[in-house]
């Protein structure tokens, strides 16, 4: 064993990086109360440092609230009962890939767009049931409720 | 029209002026809504809200709308800011940080100037609850391009490594080259150019 602890980090973190679509997007910052990160059909307990995958779906309880920042410096935080899916991610600007799309369900969301709005604005978009929010770098609250039954 | 009582109050408002405009249809009351607010940076931008019932830009600091597209933007007050979204703009995350380190040319020794800037990282680095840290390597354009990108991933590696070694914690650390492909000076090829010659330091 004379491969250092270090030296195999990095290599795992270079192989990681290799596997785009497997790569996390993001990571939870802050937390109140709770929240949760679904991916596919693997759901875990949100805690400072979980990560977000392409097409997680971020989800908090009642009087809970959760901030979560993205490789690109999108900062994202909601307050309690929100539902949000990262349903696009790309972010690799030197080959010109650039996308967030994401849809909001329920709940309340101040959001901070990053690299990926000032790189290519019409990419980043937020859908709600009763409207899509064309994201032009900047810093906007949004609240969405759900439709009245 | 200011959106300042309570939702109750107001809604009903705004829909009876939508009526009035010809552009509501008989869905139950809609009350999501946007609002632009002045960024970080103090710079306000742009949003613009497709709703079902139309389109509207938000260019002004505080103009919020529905987002169903029915009405003009109107200005939002303070206290319906904090009512709505006090919860969701507390929790927003400290904003990432990012720092440029410089090489000499051909390997991965620092500049002495950046070799000085590392402790100023680590410390800003290790006042953050939950960290993950991106370490970018580029090139300058002399040689070819799988010796630049083998070159630039090496420079990120060893400001990794120096990292760590100074003590950062790091829930994760992501490595990675650009090669010659992302110059933030741009050159012919065969330039030697010290400011394409870096690595990006991003913590968030």
């Amino acid at each position: 064993m004379n491969i250092r602890p270090v030296a195999m980090c990095l290599l795992l973190a270079a192989a990681l990086s290799a596997w785009a679509d497997d790569a996390p997007i993001g990571y939870v910052k802050t937390l109140t109360g709770t929240a949760s990160i679904t991916t596919g059909k693997n759901k875990v307990t949100a805690q400072l440092g979980t990560p977000l995958f392409q097409g997680s779906t971020l989800k908090t309880g009642a009087k809970s609230s959760m901030g979560v920042t993205f490789k690109d410096d999108t900062v994202m935080s909601f307050g309690s009962d929100t539902e949000l899916t990262v349903d696009e991610y790309l972010y690799a600007p030197s080959q010109g890939k650039l996308k967030l799309g994401s849809s909001m369900a329920k709940g309340s969301m101040n959001y901070v767009s990053g690299v990926i709005a000032k790189l290519q604005p019409d990419a980043v978009s937020v859908k709600t049931p009763t409207g899509t929010i064309g994201v032009r770098g900047t810093q906007f609250v949004v609240k969405v409720d759900e439709p009245a039954k | 029209m200011k959106m300042r009582d309570t939702p109750s109050a107001v809604w009903p408002a705004l829909l009876a002026v939508a009526v009035l405009a010809g552009c509501a249809t008989t869905a139950p009351k809609d009350t999501s809504y946007a609002v632009l607010l002045k960024s970080p940076d103090g710079s306000v931008g742009k949003v613009v809200l497709r709703g079902n019932q139309g389109e509207q830009l938000l260019s002004q600091e505080r103009q919020g709308a529905l987002l169903n597209g029915s009405q003009a933007p109107t200005l939002v007050d303070e206290a319906t800011l904090q009512r709505d979204f006090g919860e969701a703009m507390a929790a927003r995350p400290e904003l990432p940080e990012h720092f440029t380190l410089y090489f000499e040319s051909g390997g991965t020794q620092l500049t002495q100037e950046s070799a000085n800037q590392l402790r100023g990282i680590v410390e800003r680095a290790g006042k953050r609850a939950s960290m993950d840290v991106s370490v970018i390597g580029h090139s300058d354009t002399v040689g070819k391009s799988d010796i630049n990108e083998a070159l630039a991933l090496k420079r990120a590696q060893s400001v990794a490594e120096l990292l760590r070694s100074k003590g950062i914690k790091l829930d994760s650390l992501s490595v990675e080259s650009h090669g010659k492909r992302n110059l933030l000076v741009p050159t012919p090829d065969e330039t030697p150019e010290p400011r394409n010659r870096r690595v990006e330091v991003s913590i968030r």
